[in-house]
């Protein structure tokens, strides 16, 4: 048996207003060809200038993946050609990155809490985007310029499923630093795979590297793919090369692209137009501020402190805005569980049925726990409380202004059923004479019929206590 | 301040009698690539105002064409300003015209210019050195009172010492380079060349300063100012020209007249200078020119198969061989695995050219070595081939690896020609420049070029 061996480099857009090097808008889906200026269309003359901003977030996401972190930054230039990079070279880090030397634990699918190391972590900027037409080739270079964070892992991944939970865990975290959305069917998040396989105690084996793989899911099939090929391979006497293969996704395969002889010699050197970036105290300062509670911790936290499932954790954790809100609603209405129910279930029903996502929807952490008070309360019942949350949605107001304006409040003295029942009992009054001739079983039909002429507002235990006593019948 | 070149200020007004001087002149020289004289001087005051000034061909001015003298870029016109140029326009000045210049800069005879020849205007029948030579024909042939250049390794001081004007490079960073297109980055600067040290200044002090488009740019900051006591002069010096040899020591006679003592100085890393400089310099050069691939500007082939293929050909049809030469060499010095050997080291032995120049400072406020080994050359003169031209650019390349200020200014005439001579000082010594060449001034005023002359400002 072989052990598979996977390393990741990953690309996220960091989320600036403007482009890593001038002022341009840092905008999606616009017109081709109109985020751009002398600077990032690669003009004679023209020089870049660092988003300081950028560089903060950077820094904050080496920090959060426990790296070292350089005191004195430095920029590089990798040389290549490629028709949609105006400059020909691109601006990025190689000598000295942010962030070296990290390490940070995800959730495996197993259950247990694993780690993968960080080797490094800098930052670059992104090329523009080819449009093959017919027989033209146009270039958009809206995007070119962007900043892009690259993360690179040891290979510490020891499957597909691994690596998957693994990047899923990593797009939660650079959420919940609001460095960037991590969307990978957008591109804001890219991840090339290396992929490998060796027997047990025995030395690293030939890597491949595979790019094109733009879902999480996609990962895990290509490394499952490939450590099936490469195992085939090597079973069958063969050497694997070094190589660069493509994922194809109409075919769940891999596809070679490129090996290690055809590979670039990128003849990096210091990038001259921008000095070293020193940090000063303000901006350490920044970076710890914009630090937070990871996910991973948070999930535990919350998990061990209101006894949630790790499901339910998991859940309540997946956004740092639906964590918040979990929360806030928790510290108002005092009933962990009961709200993670709710998160998990009628809350999501409802956002589905309104197409809203929770930041957009009417309901806020005090309508929710406003809600679950009425509940604990007795002041109204489970289904009407479910009633009222379909409420808040339609009509965007609190829970309790809601109940007294459709007169929902719970039932909960015989004082208030006495004259309901008195109507039941008149329009029933064979029922009524029945059951007071021996034929006991007919109650039930009464119980049902006050209930629905409540509305479902009553206690069925109040009705039925009630009704045997009107009915001189002995308690059961 | 007094108003630097009084005469110049009436080139508005006598917009006719200037074309009439200066057309003639124009077609003889070369020294622009796009000349438009007729363009009205802007309103306003400041302290260059009415002047109109020349720019080399690699500086961006908006409007205006920016070619770098090269097939590549030929039909590119700039949609802004070099901050540079923005700066001298704000103090008044206005652009007349782009100055021809070896293809980006590269060469020290404007021959390499793919776009126009440049003559010298001494001797129409020299170079006038390279590569702002543009500028420098343009300066001495009294087309414009100034004209900006840019100066890589020698690039506004050796056309200047070639055309008998003053060619000043400042401290690396204290000219914002954000419009000049970039040759080798780290080594560059726009400098200043005209007939009138007093207008150097002024320009200089226009343009200079911090800007917010290139972060490797600095305010001056000045050193202490104290009267110039000594200047370090060089112990062993070969191979040089006998008439700029006899203009040398006319000049050591003269500095010494003039109260200096004259220190002899070695610079032993000298002989390694211009082999880093060519190391260092290509290096950037293949990235830095990495861009010019006629997709969004510039040269491009009518049709191609691919994008690559497009590349290519645009690569190949639009720069010239010594473009090539340098683009290959720079890739070369910078393949993994080879680096230490070359581009490292280079960096190595920049270190040390600026240690040994540190230790000259120590013992001297200047130093004054020859502009360029020879005085202006005549076209396709070939008792200089190509690898003795860059070698010729040593005393010029060690200012710009240690990114210190240096001052061509003229000191003679050998056989007709003018030779400059150079002054170098620590960085940010620009005053001392400007104050020994003033005085050097007093004893050996500048000669203006035959044939040239403010007449029609009368």
């Amino acid at each position: 048996m072989y052990q598979t061996v996977v390393g990741l480099e990953i690309h996220i857009h960091l989320n600036t207003k403007t482009k890593a090097f001038c002022g341009c808008q840092a905008e999606f889906g616009d017109e081709p060809n109109t985020n751009v200026c002398p600077v990032c269309l690669g003009y004679p003359g023209v020089l870049p200038v660092l988003n300081e901003e950028a560089l903060a977030q950077a820094y904050a996401v080496a920090r959060a993946l426990g790296c070292q972190l350089s005191k004195r930054t430095l920029f590089d230039r990798k040389n290549y050609f490629y028709p949609d990079m105006p400059k020909n070279y691109q601006i990025t880090q190689f000598h000295e990155p942010v962030g070296r030397d990290g390490r940070i634990e995800f959730s495996a699918p197993d259950g247990t809490v694993k780690s993968v190391r960080i080797h490094d972590v800098h930052l670059e900027e992104d090329a523009g985007k080819m449009i093959h037409a017919g027989d033209m080739t146009l270039c958009d270079y809206n995007r070119a310029g962007y900043s892009l964070l690259e993360i690179v892992t040891e290979p510490d991944l020891g499957s597909g499923e691994d690596a998957e939970a693994f990047l899923l865990s990593f797009q939660r975290l650079v959420r919940y630093l609001g460095v960037s959305d991590g969307n990978m069917d957008e591109g804001s998040m890219k991840c090339d795979t290396n992929v490998s396989i060796r027997k047990p105690r025995e030395g690293l084996g030939t890597k491949v590297e595979i790019k094109n793989l733009n879902s999480t899911r996609f990962i895990k099939k290509a490394i499952e793919f490939e450590t099936k090929r490469q195992a085939t391979a090597l079973d069958a006497g063969q050497r694997l090369v070094q190589e660069t293969r493509l994922w194809n996704e109409n075919r769940d395969v891999t596809e070679s692209m490129r090996t290690k002889e055809g590979s670039l010699d990128y003849r990096y050197f210091p990038e001259p137009d921008l000095p070293p970036f020193v940090p000063g105290a303000e901006f350490w300062k920044e970076v710890e501020t914009r630090q937070v509670e990871l996910p991973l911790a948070r999930r535990q936290r919350l998990v061990e402190t209101f006894g949630l499932s790790r499901e339910q954790g998991d859940f309540v954790t997946e956004s740092r805005f639906m964590a918040d809100f979990f929360e806030t609603a928790v510290k108002l209405s005092g009933n962990g569980l009961a709200i993670a129910n709710w998160l998990m279930g009628d809350v999501q029903k409802e956002l589905n049925h309104f197409g809203k996502t929770l930041e957009a929807s009417p309901l806020s952490p005090a309508r929710l726990a406003q809600l679950q008070k009425l509940l604990d309360s007795g002041r109204i019942h489970i289904k009407i409380a479910k009633q009222l949350l379909d409420a808040v949605f339609e009509e965007d107001k609190d829970p309790e202004v809601l109940l007294k304006e459709k007169g929902l409040e719970a039932i909960t003295t015989e004082a208030q059923l006495d004259p309901i029942v008195d109507a039941v009992f008149a329009k029933h009054e064979t029922v009524v004479a029945a059951i007071a001739a021996g034929d006991v079983r007919q109650k039930g039909f009464l119980v049902g019929q006050v209930m629905q002429a409540t509305g479902g507002r009553a206690a069925p235990a109040l009705v039925n206590a009630l009704l045997g006593r009107r009915l001189s019948l002995p308690k059961s | 301040m007094s108003v630097p070149a009084p005469a110049w200020k009436q080139f508005q007004a006598k917009k006719e009698a200037y074309l009439a001087y200066a057309r003639p002149w124009e077609k003889k020289v070369g020294a622009f690539l796009t000349f438009r004289p007729e363009a009205q001087a802007a309103l306003g005051s400041g302290p260059l105002a009415g002047l109109p000034f020349g720019v080399k061909d690699n500086i961006a001015v908006e409007g205006f064409p920016l070619t770098c003298g090269s097939k590549m870029l030929a039909d590119v016109v700039s949609p802004y300003d070099a901050t540079v140029v923005a700066r001298l326009k704000a103090a008044g000045a206005f652009v007349i015209g782009k100055t021809n210049l070896d293809e980006f800069g590269m060469g020290s005879s404007t021959e390499n210019s793919a776009l126009g020849k440049t003559n010298n205007p001494w001797d129409l029948t020299r170079v006038a050195g390279g590569s702002s030579g543009g500028s420098a024909a343009a300066v001495a042939a009294g087309l414009v009172p100034f004209a900006l250049g840019t100066d890589t390794g020698g690039s506004v001081r050796q056309p200047a010492g070639f055309c008998g004007v003053y060619g000043f490079k400042p401290t690396y960073g204290v000219m914002s380079r954000y419009g000049l297109t970039a040759y080798a980055s780290s080594l560059e600067t726009p400098g200043v060349l005209s007939p009138d040290l007093e207008l150097v200044k002024a320009v200089f002090e226009a343009a200079a300063g911090r800007d917010i488009h290139d972060q490797t740019s600095l305010d001056p900051q000045p050193l202490e100012p104290r009267p110039i006591r000594s200047i370090a002069v060089l112990a062993d010096l070969a191979d040089l020209d006998p008439g700029v040899r006899a203009v040398y020591e006319q000049t050591l006679v003269h500095l010494k007249a003039l109260g200096y003592e004259l220190v002899p100085v070695t610079l032993p890393t000298l002989e390694y200078a211009v082999p880093a400089y060519y190391t260092i310099a290509t290096a950037e050069a293949s990235a830095n020119l990495a861009r010019f691939n006629g997709i969004r500007y510039g040269h491009r082939p009518v049709y191609s198969e691919n994008p690559e293929q497009l590349v290519r050909q645009a690569r190949t049809a639009g720069f010239g061989d010594e473009v090539k030469t340098r683009i290959m060499l720079g890739t070369y010095v910078l393949r993994s695995g080879f680096q230490d050997q070359y581009y490292t080291k280079a960096q190595k032995v920049r270190t040390l050219i600026r240690n040994d120049l540190n230790k000259v400072f120590e013992r001297a406020d200047l130093l004054l070595s020859p502009t360029f080994p020879v005085p202006a050359f005549v076209h396709g003169d070939k008792t200089m081939n190509e690898f003795q031209q860059k070698l010729a650019d040593k005393f010029t390349v060690t200012a710009n690896l240690a990114g210190v200020p240096a001052l061509s200014f003229p000191a003679g005439l050998a056989g007709g020609l003018p030779v400059g001579m150079q002054f170098t000082a620590p960085a940010f010594g620009e005053a001392r420049l400007f104050e020994a060449a003033a005085a050097f001034a007093t004893r050996v005023p500048v000669t203006a070029c035959p044939g040239t002359s403010l007449d029609w400002s009368k």
